[in-house]
């Protein structure tokens, strides 16, 4: 059901490595999952998440490489691009906790299973 | 067994953080390179921190890169679970007489599914989490080993042949042998590394039979994201601890231990685990007895300061005794040289010796001209000229295997003695 | 600069029809023990784009490479995408089996459905088969949208630029020439040797200053491929990576220019200056500095230590003088910045010459008044241990507590709450006070306005990395050497400036400079010179409104750009990019995903 999909954009750098890394141990989350990779999120505009939804995706999670980010000044304009999604987000009458944006480490084994679950729980109520 | 042989420009020994970074450099350089490392996975010490200080940067997560990058590299063959048994200098060529240590699996065949792992009965220490929890007696060491080929020991194995009925691909070999290498180079850097002070070196500190005082790698263990028990539990009992000391210049500064020198990261790395504990302990208690804070680095001042916000406690005395109680609670005993004089005994639940830096592996026994001075460290010719030259021509060291030094310190090693390497294979 | 950077994409306007193999590999079990592999592949056969759908055993084998190399000449196949394992193990792999059958590398895309789909969702075979069809049909849209890529090569000039001629710029300068490159070494000064030229004898070896000055000099000298400019001072620095421009004038009235493909910043430290006041330095007569000190130390008589020629019977040191400063207890520099920083290396420059001291006038009563004493190194103890065998008194204090010194015609009176003696309050007199001073960074304002270089909250240059990159600034191209990028002896110096040099090596091994081809590219023909994408990127001359066919277009100066896509998020008719990750591509994998 495509309402439940969670897209889930990571870094090359930081966050993907991440999520391989959960799977190197064996974790496990739902396969309603879709990981896409990026050099850095930054790069999509705010109309990208909104036609996501449009599309019928149920919950976006942006894994950020935080502050391990190569790229100078990229996560402040993330924040606040992210930050005009969610007013987009409301005027729309689209949930706001169904775009979540979080910062994973090659190794956040942990954080990563718990973003998943939180953003199922979002998504299960649409 | 036929001898494999293989042609290079720089045979580089060891493949620790400096190993690997200087054969970076010179690969970078269009020079080719061989890495020998005894252990079944390159990344030497680093790989096993919890985090760097002072950055806090995650261990693994700023070593992986840099071991995939050698284990990519075109220019770079790495050779891992084998040993230099010697080195012979003929004219303008080095040629290294290697053992190739068997794992018991074909490594052309493996693919890393783990089925062997999961299959064999066995359990053994865990050694990567310095004997705390357990692994297989066929495992791939740990999870970001690299290459992800597995390890059998065959001391252990009991013959049940689960792991080779396992396997898709059919590539156990209990019968596998030793196999002999010739690597031939131009030039060789020594990045042997280092090992802690033995926690058995100081009888007044246990001689490492105090449950509850361990070493700081065994700590780095219990703070890392992926430790044995995903939390700090202190051995006798599991519980978690309330009350750490760590005890400064453990095994360093230490006459009577034969280890005078400073060994320059135990102040930064028992501050840097003071911190984490804070984090995941944020009730517990915890102590620094100190003689000197050498707090020298870029941003170690700092980050000593921010320890001290965080309400750790900083105690200048030097700790004369450990004895435990009834409970394996650790008993320091110190002069308190703040306050009020006279010996004091402080109990708490969990001691972390800060030991010192002594070097891994006698660089001299390769008998190619590059001394030790007078701790076992290899020795530079001229340190005042270059940070790489032995008195061996052609032979270079980086890293521990000089002396004690940090992470920054070691990166910047490996470049200059990549640099010098290559200067001298250019002028042969 | 078009002539010397080859683009990264090549628009080909014969596309050739695009014709997709995808591969499923079984990963021996790992995959096919959860996944449906043969559905996975037999899904994908019939989806637009793709001409043929395989499943085997081990992909990543030479009989997996040899399927693929085989569709391609048989089938022209000309873009495939591989569901495998992870991309970290075996997107290169597969990209080179691309490049030896004659196909551009790029049009390769690696899918994850093993450490991200099998080995995660082992409980629903179901889900995960239909997530790898799905996440496969992702692949394949964006394999038809990618474009052909080549490295893109920058020109470079052969040559290392090295500002500064002390210790640390003749290392680097010797490195890059054994390295076979050219460099050339900028000095202010009159001679080489900076700061290491007014110091006596040194740690470790005992050998003087200007006697290790020598020896690397008459190195540098002797080495054909090294300039040396001295009396030189910086005017105009400008360029890029492979092209750096450096104008130098020299006392002498005539000026001139050095090209180089590196710069390595060796500029050095200059000695903290205590402020007027400062433990009574500038106002009373005999507090000195530790270096006025070293100066006084070597020509004082052999008979007694002499200063002003005064007989000193005795010293006090104070330590950490402008450094370790804290706030509410030191006066802020005149920037409004504290030196909070610790300076390395004096305690050991202390006790060593107090050491010497103590040799050459064992009379001299000394005390060091310390709050740590960091002799860190590793024959380093044993300067401590030599002066308390010597007799030198130690006393330490808190930060807090700052020892107070005050004058009258008697000498120097001293005051310090010893910790060590449970924070009594002592007071001894003192012919001469030492001021043990750290180092502050050299004042090269101009160049790093001129080339934009980062600096710290503690003024030195910043490095990119401080642990895996302590000699590289964000500036491609320029290195750090020395005490310009942290306090640090002479020893640590020589492998700070080994590694520069090795860095600019590195970067000049050929002459042309590879870079990677996900930079930003811009399609001209749908830009409209809007001018928004320029504010968006934080890499200075990365990208910047010009001029192309008499139109005003975006320029991106694939040198610079780091290809992080912030320019790529305003455009407002996508006419900018990062080569190999497209928005157009990505918004055809969500398409792909979501749909049912």
């Amino acid at each position: 059901m495509t309402h439940r999909k969670i897209l889930i954009i990571t870094t090359n750098h930081s966050s993907y490595p991440g999520a391989d890394a959960v799977g190197q141990a064996r974790m496990g989350y739902g396969a309603n999952t879709y990981i896409i990779r990026v050099p850095d999120p930054v790069m999509f505009p705010e109309d990208f998440y909104l036609r996501a939804y449009e599309k019928g995706i149920g919950g976006i999670i942006i894994m950020s490489s935080g502050s391990d980010c190569p790229y100078e000044g990229a996560y402040e304009r993330l924040s606040k691009r992210i930050a005009r999604v969610y007013e987009q987000m409301r005027a729309k009458g689209i949930a706001v906790n169904r775009l979540k944006l979080t910062t994973i480490c090659t190794v956040c084994r942990a954080a990563f299973l718990k973003e998943i679950s939180e953003m199922e729980k979002a998504v299960a109520v649409i | 067994m036929s001898l494999e042989k293989i042609e290079v420009d720089a045979l580089v020994v060891g493949s620790g953080i400096a190993g690997l970074q200087s054969a970076l450099d010179l690969a970078d350089q269009g020079y080719s390179v061989a890495i020998v490392e005894r252990n079944p996975s390159i990344g030497g010490k680093m790989i096993s921190l919890s985090k760097v200080f002072p950055t806090l940067d995650c261990a693994s997560c700023i070593t992986t890169p840099r071991m995939a990058s050698v284990s990519h590299h075109p220019r770079i063959t790495t050779l891992t679970y084998s040993t230099v048994d010697a080195i012979r200098r003929e004219g303008k060529t080095f040629t290294a007489a290697i053992t190739r240590k068997p794992r018991y699996i074909d490594e052309k065949e493996c693919i890393s599914c783990k089925r062997c792992e999961e299959v064999c009965p066995v359990f053994l220490p865990d050694e990567y989490e310095q004997g705390m929890g357990a692994k297989k007696t066929i495992s791939i060491p740990f999870t970001n080993a690299i290459p992800q080929f597995p390890v059998m020991h065959p001391e252990h194995c009991i013959r049940c042949g689960a792991c080779a009925r396992a396997c898709p691909k059919d590539c156990i070999d209990f019968l596998q042998e030793p196999a002999p290498v010739e690597i031939k180079a131009k030039a060789v850097i020594l990045a042997t590394g280092y090992e802690t002070t033995p926690m058995t070196a100081k009888k007044q500190y246990g001689l490492g039979a105090l449950p509850n005082v361990i070493s700081p790698m065994a700590a780095e263990r219990l703070l890392a994201p992926h430790g044995p028990y995903g939390r700090v539990l202190r051995p006798s009992d599991g519980m978690t601890p309330g009350s750490i000391a760590y005890v400064q210049c453990a095994g360093s500064r230490d006459k009577s231990i034969g280890i005078p020198y400073c060994s320059r990261v135990c102040c930064m790395y028992a501050i840097k685990q003071a911190i984490l504990l804070s984090g995941s302990l944020p009730i517990a208690d915890i102590t620094i007895y100190y003689m000197d804070i050498r707090a020298f680095g870029k941003g170690y001042e700092q980050f000593y300061n921010n320890a001290r916000a965080m309400g750790i406690n900083f105690v200048k005395a030097k700790v004369a005794r450990i004895t435990e109680d009834e409970n394996h609670n650790p008993v320091v005993r110190i002069e308190k040289q703040e306050g009020t004089s006279g010996p004091e005994e402080i109990k708490h639940e969990l001691v972390i010796l800060s030991q010192g830096l002594v070097p891994a592996c006698d660089g001299s026994k390769f008998g190619l001209g590059a001394a030790n001075n007078e701790f076992g460290f290899v020795k530079l010719s001229d340190e005042t000229v270059s940070s790489a030259v032995t008195d061996g021509a052609g032979v270079f060291v980086a890293g521990t295997a000089k002396g004690p030094r940090d992470i920054p310190d070691s990166v910047v090693d490996a470049g200059s003695a990549a640099i010098e390497a290559a200067s001298y294979i250019r002028r042969l | 600069m078009n002539e010397k950077i080859t683009e990264a994409a090549s628009k080909d306007n014969y596309r050739q029809e695009p014709k997709v193999g995808v591969y499923v590999c079984h990963c021996g079990g790992n995959i096919s023990d959860i996944i449906d592999v043969k559905a996975v592949a037999e899904a994908l056969s019939k989806y637009p784009g793709v001409t043929v759908a395989r499943e085997y055993a081990f992909m990543c084998s030479s009989n997996g490479q040899d399927l693929i190399a085989e569709d391609i000449k048989n089938l022209g196949v000309n873009r495939t995408v591989v569901a495998a394992c992870s991309p970290s193990l075996h997107e290169l792999t597969f990209r080179n089996v691309l490049q030896r059958a004659g196909v551009n590398p790029y049009l390769h895309e690696h899918v994850n459905i093993r450490e991200q789909a099998s080995w995660v969702h082992k409980l629903d075979k179901a889900g995960a088969t239909a997530k790898a069809i799905k996440l496969a049909q992702a692949g394949v849209e964006k394999v038809l949208r990618k474009d052909a890529l080549n490295a893109i090569r920058v020109a470079a000039e052969q040559r290392v630029a090295v500002i500064g001629g002390g210790v640390s710029g003749m290392r680097a300068a010797l490195s890059a020439a054994g390295k076979g490159l050219e460099a050339v070494i900028i000095e202010k000064g009159p001679r080489l040797g900076g700061k290491l030229l007014e110091l006596g004898k040194m740690y470790p070896s005992g050998e003087t200053g200007p006697a290790i000055v020598k020896k690397l000099s008459d190195l540098v000298l002797a080495e054909g491929k090294i300039t040396v400019h001295t009396s030189a001072e910086i005017d105009f620095v400008s360029g890029f990576v492979g092209n750096f421009k450096i104008n130098f004038k020299k006392t002498d009235g005539s000026s001139a220019q050095v090209k180089a493909g590196a710069i390595v910043m060796a500029t050095g430290y200059e000695h903290y200056k205590p402020a007027k006041g400062e433990f009574g330095y500038g106002e009373d007569a005999n507090v000195v500095t530790l270096p006025e000190f070293i100066s006084l130390l070597k020509n004082s008589p052999a008979d007694r230590l002499e200063y002003s020629g005064r007989e000193i019977k005795s010293l006090a040191l104070i330590h950490c003088v402008g450094s370790r400063q804290v706030e509410g207890v030191h006066k802020p520099q005149a920037d409004g910045r504290l030196n909070d920083y610790c300076s390395r290396t004096c305690c050991t420059s202390a006790l060593h010459t107090v050491n010497q001291l103590k040799d050459k006038y064992p009379g001299v009563r000394v005390y060091d008044i310390y709050r740590d004493i960091r002799t860190y190194g590793m024959k380093h103890e044993e300067y401590y241990d030599k002066a308390s065998k010597d007799g030198v008194l130690f006393m330490r204090h808190n930060e807090a507590d700052q020892p107070v010194v005050t004058s009258d015609r008697t000498g120097h009176t001293v005051k310090v709450k010893d910790v060590l003696t449970w924070g009594e309050e002592l007071e001894f007199k003192a012919d001469l006070v030492v001021l043990v001073t750290g180092m502050t960074p050299a004042d090269i304002t101009l160049i790093k306005s001129q080339l934009k270089l980062p600096s710290g909250a503690d003024r030195f240059l910043q490095e990119v990395h401080p642990k895996l990159r302590p000699v590289e600034l964000a500036n491609s191209g320029i290195f750090v050497a020395g005490a310009a990028q942290y306090p640090m002896d002479s020893t640590e110096a020589m492998a700070s400036a080994g590694t520069a040099a090795a860095k600019a090596a590195i970067l000049l091994a050929e002459p042309d400079i590879p870079l990677e081809p996900f930079v930003a590219v811009v399609d001209e023909h749908k830009c409209t010179g809007c001018g928004l994408c320029p504010a968006e990127c934080s890499y200075d001359g990365a990208l910047m409104m010009g001029e192309h066919n008499g139109k005003k277009v975006a320029v991106v100066n694939p040198a610079l750009c780091k290809g992080c896509g912030a320019c790529v998020a305003v455009c407002p008719t996508r006419a900018i990019n990062v080569a190999g990750w497209t928005l157009d591509q990505f918004d055809a994998m969500v398409d792909a995903i979501a749909k049912e």
